[in-house]
């Protein structure tokens, strides 16, 4: 009977936070630690190559871009946003301008314009989902074509070339080893991490994720957060585009299209809750570790590309099914 | 179906879950034409067994015979299916389908494999009206009230020809007019011959309605006994295992100035011209019938819905309040009707729930200081004995009247002078609503303003130091609390004066 299904959808909102049986509670916390060290133990006997600083290095390298994303990605899952969709024309803009702008305003204040553009483009988003009410998924999209529209037209539709060398060297350059751009996505992991799990404004995006009335009614400025998660991600996205685009020296209008779902993959294999309200930017960054590895040990074993993607298409599906499944979780005496 | 014949017999039903037993060799008999009701305190094992019984649950060990035949439910479509109908305290209806839509969901009538629409709407229509439901069945379920929502419900359970009804709560969202309602509805099912299981805190309904009464505590059936022979003291006895001496005790507190007025206001819609004032120290107990205007004018006072006309002062002074948060700097404090959409973010544990509207000022430089956030949560886990008395415990994991005084504690948390509580003990057991009582008499003996919104008249007569009826929208002059009985406020609730 049709009348189930449905009786079970109403009783759904609550229900994930109410049970946990001890197995249930280890899964959901260490369920991904686990798959990321089965991977790795997968990696390091099929490859000869997989477990080599060489390769983590890479890993990490490719990891960084979009894990920028994951982060402010996270803030938008978190505050019940569903997704932010305009990441590609953020990035794109983060890219385009950092190099476009370096001959006429030097290269410092073209990374910082690009990030306050993008940024803005978020805040456009914010506005238009916070205080206009209108559904995220078309707010980013929208404002999203738009502003790639806007940077198409500005730079002709062409690829824009860097004219600073010495900006290429400096994101390329290493610390201990380790590349300049992962040291800066893991700073924005802790900064992220930090602002979510103990600042109020971190408290207030759970709250409102969480329960968006009861939030609303506990003098929350609700609108102000869901609009806060949109101006974070643009900046994350614009700080992604503009490192993208130093280190590649060239940036194309579409040089940011497919971040969008990398980011949602990662966040959402991490255990972030879609319905928001629920998820750290540390399970997030485990998502994308895990997700990247599998990529990486696809890739050595010469996994091809459709298959690869039919891989990660059932990953995002199966870490779904299990957020609806422990939302679904009833049970425990009532 | 016969008159006396047992339409449900559940033998030695036991459930556990990993840790807890819910359920300990419970047994329950139930007659076809006879209403059966169930009453326990919270996690006496109420819901437990109406799981089990509407296939949601298998039992642990245990049989359940219908109407004399052992069954096997797995899902709650097997239930469905031997005629067992549950109508939940939550409704589980869709707000954007018809009244009528909602009835047949699932079960919509048929002509050459499309929905007969017409037909669907003539049955629904003879349906409600066969239950005395003055709804049109083509009306968007949203429009209704919650009363009315109700009564689709219970004609959704009713329509699908049930031979088994399981009521939980039903009345929990009704005011006492609806609720008389409601039993001459029960009495015709009961008539028919259909075996009705009601679970209700509410005792004096119990009394009216029910032939038989089964008492749980603790998971464990305590006693069944014929309703005529058991008074609403014996019932509570048997519930919390001791006896209950004042089910309202009022603690004497000393009546100070006006704090908060409220001249005149109205929203256009909902409520008009408005006026009345609460004292410190006094519990201004704000009452009427389900739909007369009671929550959508304390959802204004607090910033949540916008008024049209009218003034709010605080301490004398005119505050315009348009949010919540220019409520709680103004200090009102509002704790509001639904614990589930208003009143908790599941998610978040009792700690970071309580200290949610004062998160800012427990920062510096934008972290939150943990020290100061621990130190208030435990401060009132202790002081309300709240259960469990971990601050870290996921709000969700605790009982409804534990919730309700976690709720309580984060308004306080703001420092009010005014306390506006909407259906403060709906739907929490005996113990925490006498509990949920005290902390509302020492909120007033140390000077607080309390306005209680309470549709239960034993409640507002007991506790209220003046009452403010309210009427489609319009409030009476307060009455004296030396001046107050039922007949009273039911005459000014109605606007029907008392034979």
């Amino acid at each position: 009977m049709t009348d189930v299904p449905i009786q079970m959808q109403q009783g759904t909102a609550n229900e994930r936070f109410r049970s946990g049986g001890p197995l249930f509670d280890l899964l959901s916390r260490g369920g991904l630690a686990i798959a990321i060290l089965a991977v790795l133990i997968y990696g390091s006997l099929a490859s000869p190559v997989f477990f080599t600083a060489g390769n983590f290095v890479n890993v990490l390298t490719s990891m960084a871009i979009v894990g920028i994303v994951v982060v402010g990605m996270t803030f938008v899952l978190v505050v019940g946003g569903l997704a932010d969709l305009s990441v590609p024309a953020t990035i794109a803009c983060g890219a385009i301008l950092s190099l476009a702008l370096q001959p006429v305003i030097g290269p410092v204040p073209a990374f910082a314009a690009a990030i306050a553009l993008a940024g803005f483009c978020g805040l456009m988003s914010g506005l238009l989902i916070g205080y206009v009410g209108i559904n995220p998924i078309v707010a980013t999209l929208g404002v999203g074509t738009i502003v790639l529209g806007i940077v198409q037209a500005a730079v002709g539709g062409v690829i824009v070339y860097g004219t600073n060398p010495d900006t290429a060297a400096l994101v390329k350059s290493r610390l201990f080893g380790i590349p300049a751009i992962v040291l800066i996505f893991m700073a924005v992991a802790v900064v992220g991490h930090f602002a979510l799990s103990r600042s109020y404004w971190g408290r207030w995006t759970i709250a409102t994720g969480g329960n968006y009335a009861a939030a609303e009614a506990s003098a929350v400025p609700v609108r102000a957060v869901k609009a806060g998660a949109f101006v974070i991600t643009g900046l994350c996205a614009g700080l992604s585009g503009a490192l993208l685009g130093l280190t590649l020296q060239s940036a194309r209008p579409l040089v940011g299209t497919g971040y969008e779902f990398s980011a949602i993959t990662a966040v959402v294999v991490g255990g972030v809750s879609i319905m928001g309200g629920f998820g750290s930017v540390p399970r997030a960054i485990a998502g994308l570790v895990f997700v990247q590895l599998l990529t990486n040990v696809m890739v050595l074993q010469g996994v091809r590309t459709p298959v690869q993607g039919f891989a990660l298409g059932l990953l995002i599906a199966i870490a779904v099914a299990l957020d609806v499944a422990l939302r679904r979780r009833a049970g425990g005496a009532l | 179906m016969s008159a006396v014949a047992t339409a449900l017999r559940m033998r030695g039903i036991s459930k556990t879950f990993p840790g807890v037993k819910a359920l300990s060799n419970v047994n329950l008999t139930v007659d076809f034409g006879r209403v059966h009701a169930i009453v326990g305190e919270n996690g006496a094992g109420k819901s437990t067994l109406m799981k089990v019984l509407s296939g949601t649950y298998l039992p642990t060990t245990g049989t359940t015979d219908i109407a004399g035949v052992e069954v096997r439910m797995r899902k709650p479509a097997d239930a469905q299916r031997l005629g067992i109908r549950m109508v939940h305290q939550e409704l589980n209806l869709v707000p954007d389908l018809t009244v009528a839509e909602n009835v047949y969901l699932g079960r919509m009538p048929r002509k050459w494999g499309l929905a007969d629409k017409a037909k669907m709407v003539r049955d629904a229509a003879a349906i409600l009206d066969e239950l005395g439901a003055a709804i049109d069945p083509k009306a968007r379920l949203g429009d209704l009230s919650i009363s009315q929502q109700q009564l689709v419900e219970i004609a959704k359970a009713y329509a699908a020809g049930p031979r088994i009804i399981v009521l939980d709560e039903p009345t929990s969202s009704l005011s006492e007019h609806e609720t008389a309602a409601l039993f001459r509805i029960l009495r015709k099912m009961k008539q028919e011959g259909i075996a009705i299981v009601y679970i209700s805190h509410r005792l004096k309904e119990v009394l009216e309605i029910a032939d038989d009464v089964t008492i749980l505590r603790d998971g464990s059936m305590i006693d069944t006994r014929p309703a005529d022979g058991i008074t609403a003291a014996e019932m509570i006895r048997l519930m919390v295992g001791r006896e209950v001496t004042n089910v309202f005790p009022k603690t004497p507190s000393e009546i100070g100035a006006p704090v908060l007025k409220v001249a005149g206001l109205g929203d256009g819609y909902n409520f008009r011209d408005v006026s009345f004032e609460v004292r410190a120290g006094e519990i201004l107990g704000l009452t009427g019938l389900v739909g007369a205007g009671r929550t959508e004018l304390a959802r204004a006072v607090f910033g949540m819905a916008r008024v049209t006309e009218g003034r709010v002062e605080i301490g004398g002074k005119p505050v315009a309040i348009n949010s919540p948060a220019a409520a709680v700097r103004a200090g009102i404090a509002y704790v509001p009707e639904d614990r589930k959409d208003d009143g908790i973010v599941p998610s978040l544990s009792v700690r970071e729930n309580i200290s949610l509207p004062v998160l800012r000022k427990l920062s510096r430089f934008g972290r939150v200081s943990m020290s100061a956030d621990r130190k208030l949560a435990e401060s009132y886990t202790k002081d309300f004995s709240i259960v469990p008395p971990d601050p870290e415990r996921r709000i969700s994991l605790l009982s409804g009247g534990n919730q309700q005084k976690a709720v309580i504690s984060k308004w306080l948390s703001t420092n009010p002078s005014v306390l506006i509580l909407d259906e403060p003990t709906r739907g929490v057991d005996v113990g925490a609503k006498a509990e949920i009582h005290r902390i509302i008499g020492e909120l007033v003996a140390g000077g607080m303003a309390v306005v209680m919104i309470s549709s239960e008249l034993s409640e507002v007569l007991g506790v209220c130091d003046r009452v403010v009826v309210m009427r489609d929208g319009h409030a009476s002059a307060p009455v004296e609390r030396a001046a107050l009985s039922e007949a009273r406020i039911m005459a000014l609730a109605t606007g029907e004066e008392a034979a």
